[in-house]
This record gives C-alpha cells, sequence and structure tokens, in this order.
C-alpha cells in the first residue's frame, strides 16, 4: 500500500554519521558550496562534500580539462585546489554555517599525508565527516591507495586513528574487483563507502593526432556511467555491511530510487549539478512520493531492496 | 574569493525559441523570451544554453549574448544569441524550431568594464563580434545595460575591426552600421575587405584616430593573443574577451581555467566562468 508521502522519514544513518536526508552533492561537482547558492537552496541538502582538499595549494592540470563524450563528460582538473589552510579559513565557515552535513573530502599523496589532513582538520570546527578521495585518476598515485586492498585499509585505519570524524571511503571503478576493496575499507573502519569515482577514460583528436584532454587521460562521469555505478553498488551491497553512497550519473528521482533499491543508503549528484543546477532540489521534491509509492514509511525500508 | 566571482544573480530556467534564422554560412541567430537575463545582463556577458531534458549533447554551452529587445510595454525581454555550427550541440540547436524548449541559466561572467574610452577599437574574428553589438550601443549614448542600469561615458567613435574566413561568413554586420559604428572587414580568402589578417586592421585604425584608443577584442585565441601584443606594441589598454570549454558556467567545474598574472607577475589558473571571461590581455598568458 502507498504510504503517505508526508509521513515518509528522510532521514539516513552512514555510520555515525547522520543527514536529514540521503540527497548529497559530490566531490568537484559542487564547489565550495557558495557557488550554488545563487541557484540552490543549499539548507535542504542532506549532505555537501566539497571539493577535494590537498595538505598543499595545487595548481591542477593543464587545459584542456573536459571534454563531453556521449551521455557524459570525461575531465582531467587534477585536484586543482588552495591547501587545507586556506580551505579552514575561507570555506569552512560558510559551509559550516548552511546546516546540512559537511563532508570534507582529502586526498593525500602518502598514508602520512591523509593523517595529517585529518588531524588538521580534527581541530576545525565545523565538520561532521571527511571522505577519503583514494580514487582520483587524475594525479600521479591518485589511485593507488584505492587499487590495493592492503594500502586502501592502511589509509582508512590510519585515519580513522587520527580524527574523531566518521570516515567515508570513495573508491575507484577502475578495478578488477572493487568488493574486495570495499571489503578491505570495512574492516579498517570505514563508516561507509562512496561508490564511485570516475572511470578512467581517454578521448582522441584524430586529425591532429593527439588526446583531447591536457593531461591525456581523464575521469568519465555523467548519465553514461550509471550502469557502471549501480552494478558495483549492487555487488558491494553483497559484500560488506556498512552502508553504501551511490555516485555515478544520477539526475533525476529515478536514478536516485535506482541506487537505493540497489542497496545505497544515500547518494551524491555530481556532473548533474554542472548542466542541470537544480537537479538536486529536483529529487528532494520528488522523494517522498517515490518512497511512498513503494510503501516505504522511511528511505531505509527500500535500502537494499531488489529482488526482495 | 570576492562577490563577483559568484554567480549570484544567475537565473535558471526553461525558454521557449521564438524564432532561429541562419543570418551567414553556419551562422544562425536564435531569439528566446527571457525577462529575467534580458534585464540583468551587461555587454560582454554570457549565458549557457541547453537542449532540454537531452543526454546527448549533455552539457550547456556557454554563448554571448547578441542583443536584447523589448517587449510591448519597453522592458528587456527578447535574448538573440548568434552562434557558429561548430559541432554535435549547435548543428542540433540550428534544427531547432520555433516554439521549442531549451534550458538557460545567466547572465554569467564579468563582462566588459564600464571603463570610458574615447575611441573604442572592437576586434573580432570568426563569430567573436557577437559580444561586441550590446557594448557598441552602450559606449554609442543608444541604450543601458544591467540592473540598476548602469552608466558609461559615451565614445567620440567606435571602431570594428571584424575578420572570417570569408564573405560568406560575416554576420552582423549591417546591425554595427546601424548604431554608428564604423566598420572594418577583413577575410582570409581577400573575398571581402582587406585580404588578410583581421589585427593587419588594428595600427591603421589606431594611427588615424584623433583620439586616445581603447581595444577590446573577442575571437580565436591565436587572433587575441596577436591582438594582445599589438596592443602593447603601441601602448594601448586592450581587454580580451576569452573562450575555453566549460562544463557549468558557475564556477563549480573547474574546467574553463587561464592562466592569468598578478600583480607579481606570477600565473595561477583562474575560471574563465566567473573570474572572466573579460581579462586586462596584458595578464592573460597566452
Amino acid at each position: 500500500m502507498p504510504e503517505n508521502p508526508t509521513s515518509v522519514r528522510l532521514d539516513v544513518q552512514l555510520g555515525r554519521l547522520r543527514l536529514a536526508n540521503p540527497i548529497m552533492v559530490a566531490s568537484g561537482t559542487f564547489g565550495y558550496a557558495r557557488e550554488m547558492a545563487g541557484l540552490v537552496n543549499l539548507k535542504r541538502l542532506g549532505g555537501i562534500v566539497p571539493k577535494t582538499i590537498t595538505q598543499q595549494p595545487r595548481a591542477g592540470n593543464p587545459p584542456q580539462r573536459t571534454v563531453e563524450t556521449a551521455a557524459g563528460m570525461l575531465n582531467s582538473i587534477g585536484l586543482d585546489n588552495d591547501g587545507v589552510e586556506a580551505f579552514i579559513a575561507r570555506q569552512l565557515p560558510y559551509l559550516a554555517a548552511l546546516g546540512p552535513a559537511v563532508i570534507v573530502s582529502i586526498a593525500g599523496k602518502s598514508s602520512e599525508e591523509f593523517v595529517q589532513l585529518a588531524q588538521r582538520l580534527q581541530e576545525a570546527d565545523g565538520i561532521d565527516a571527511v571522505e577519503l578521495n583514494v580514487s582520483c585518476p587524475n594525479v600521479s598515485g591518485g589511485t593507488d591507495f584505492g587499487a590495493d586492498p592492503s594500502l586502501c585499509e592502511r589509509v582508512v585505519a590510519s585515519v580513522r586513528r587520527a580524527c574523531s570524524y566518521p570516515v567515508l571511503a570513495k573508491l575507484t571503478p577502475n578495478v578488477t574487483n572493487v568488493a574486495e576493496i570495499a571489503r578491505a575499507a570495512e574492516a579498517a573502519g570505514a563508516d561507509a563507502l562512496s561508490l564511485v569515482n570516475t572511470c578512467l577514460g581517454m578521448a582522441v583528436d584524430w586529425r591532429r593526432r593527439r588526446p583531447v584532454l591536457g593531461n591525456v587521460l581523464g575521469g568519465l562521469s555523467g548519465p553514461a556511467i550509471k550502469p557502471i555505478a549501480l552494478r558495483i553498488v549492487y555487488q558491494v551491497a553483497q559484500a560488506v555491511k556498512i552502508p553504501l553512497v551511490g555516485i555515478g550519473g544520477i539526475a533525476s528521482i529515478d536514478d536516485a530510487m535506482e541506487f537505493f533499491v540497489a542497496g545505497a543508503s544515500a547518494v551524491q549528484i555530481g556532473t548533474a549539478n554542472f548542466y542541470d543546477p537544480t537537479a538536486t532540489m529536483r529529487i528532494l521534491d520528488a522523494l517522498p512520493d517515490a518512497l511512498a509509492e513503494l510503501g516505504a514509511r522511511s528511505v531505509k525500508e527500500v535500502v537494499g531492496t531488489i529482488g526482495k | 574569493m570576492s562577490t563577483p566571482t559568484y554567480a549570484d544573480h544567475a537565473w535558471h530556467g526553461p525558454v521557449t525559441v521564438d524564432e532561429n534564422v541562419c543570418i551567414a554560412r553556419d551562422t544562425y541567430r536564435i531569439r528566446f523570451a527571457c525577462g529575467e537575463i534580458a534585464r540583468r545582463v551587461l555587454p560582454g556577458q554570457f549565458i549557457m544554453l541547453r537542449l532540454a531534458e537531452c543526454n546527448d549533447p549533455l552539457l550547456g554551452r556557454p554563448l554571448a549574448v547578441y542583443d536584447v529587445s523589448a517587449d510591448a510595454d519597453g522592458k528587456p525581454h527578447y535574448l538573440d544569441v548568434v552562434y557558429l555550427v561548430v559541432g554535435k550541440m549547435t548543428r542540433l540547436l540550428a534544427e531547432t524550431p520555433a516554439g521549442a524548449r531549451l534550458e538557460s541559466w545567466g547572465p554569467l561572467g564579468n563582462g566588459f568594464p564600464p571603463t570610458p574610452a574615447e575611441h573604442l577599437v572592437m576586434v573580432a574574428g570568426g563569430i567573436g563580434q557577437t559580444p561586441f553589438l550590446m557594448l557598441a550601443r552602450e559606449y554609442s549614448g543608444q541604450r543601458t545595460y544591467g540592473d540598476p542600469p548602469r552608466k558609461v561615458p559615451p565614445s567620440k567613435k567606435i571602431t570594428l575591426c571584424y575578420g572570417a574566413r570569408g564573405s560568406e561568413f560575416l554576420a552582423c554586420v549591417e546591425d554595427f552600421r546601424r548604431v554608428g559604428v564604423d566598420v572594418q572587414l577583413s577575410t582570409d580568402d581577400g573575398s571581402l575587405g582587406h585580404h588578410g589578417l583581421v589585427t593587419e586592421l588594428i595600427a591603421p585604425v589606431v594611427e588615424r584616430s584623433q583620439w586616445p584608443c581603447r581595444l577590446v577584442c573577442c575571437g580565436p585565441e591565436p587572433m587575441m593573443e596577436s591582438t594582445a601584443r599589438i596592443a602593447r606594441e603601441l601602448d594601448l589598454p586592450c581587454q580580451v574577451s576569452l573562450e575555453s570549454p566549460m562544463a557549468c558556467g558557475i564556477g563549480v567545474c573547474f574546467s574553463c581555467v587561464k592562466k592569468i598574472r598578478d600583480s607579481s607577475g606570477n600565473w595561477d589558473y583562474r575560471r574563465t566562468c566567473v573570474e572572466g571571461p573579460v581579462f586586462d590581455a596584458a595578464d592573460v598568458e597566452f
């Protein structure tokens, strides 16, 4: 029986992290949120993952940094950011005052750098969780931690020890067996897993006989990768007990519901923020009705119900 | 980050095509009603335009606003965008009939600053004339733009140096002439005007001028680089309106970066969409 949409509970629990609703925005697709304030009612979001920060400022990769592909895009931004100190001083106060959970995405070149970042963030106010970007395909060594189960386990465990925040590990789809990496992150104490980062790809300008992107390779995102992301969420849901956050081509309420049913407890909207800046608001508007249509009284009741 | 780097005054929503006409080879002018953008837009600002509910092409495209026209009550209401067919999205856009729905967001970017210019020399290559019609109207004192409307001291003379591959690609020339702009043309194939590069027209215009000149430039990157060099040699102020591949137009994707020098001479990647597209030519690392 359909439930009354107004009585549907939207809050979700990702390990120690509680979200008012399961609609988040993905790192690198929403700037530091302030940029979107003119178009989006930021307070309504369940969680905000600002653009990944590193210990030192990074200029990022040379242009051309993005190129559109069929139903998607490739990017090789290369973690262009002003570093953790600038983030804490200039971006965090605004983010912290908004209301939604602030999940700070961090990337380090070594396990020690991840730890130092976590320790520095521990001293700051207004952070609800950290997301470990162990899966960026656009920086040298960026995917190493996410491609090797023992390295992934070590970095997650080290960050868990280094800070008191809930820890999400964002994994790469560019491995043979994501479930193996997911189990390692779970064993190391990750609160939840974000699935997935971009799929490694390439674009070629055949007339000039050269790659289109300045960094040669890039990460594919957008509707084109949704089936891959859904498959990985479905597979990992069978392999681990911790909650999953679905990411990959989500642009509509149907996309979001597919991820919930496949096993995701929350979702992150990514590339859609670029081409449809109010996509998150529309998905939030439609969520209670969609859950009620399945007879659910909460998000949790539909998570991982595929085949049941 | 300062406030001008946020798209706080952008509007986002569906728009309906009013007309979409071919005005030169591979070149179209599309018109749609959007009072929200029309009353705010400044010369040199742009909008994102996207085929509604379409996954391929997926992203919006940044396009300069060419003109704003009023409704029956005299309020800014229609937006005109002039575009060249260069790829999949613009090919489909050219086939879009009146009545079709598009998605748009804007106005975006900084636009041209209201710096006084006794003789404004606009240098355009390819489809780079499109940001200049509104600028010419503004500097001729015929129109004001923005909300509230901004004031610009009128120029004594406005020249458009405009080059294209061949005469069949030259679009909008009569619109500029109607504003009273002195139009100087060039073509790569010599089919009309100066046979050669548009940048070769700049020095003669400046030398003949009775007034101090200010250059503004929009076009292919080598042409803007060349104009920047000429401006430096002639010691003239010059601004360029850059075009770089862009996914969002609102500062969140970090795609559209260009090396821009600061006062100490060090460069950093700046976003063309929110920190540009108009930069001082002397600051751009071409």
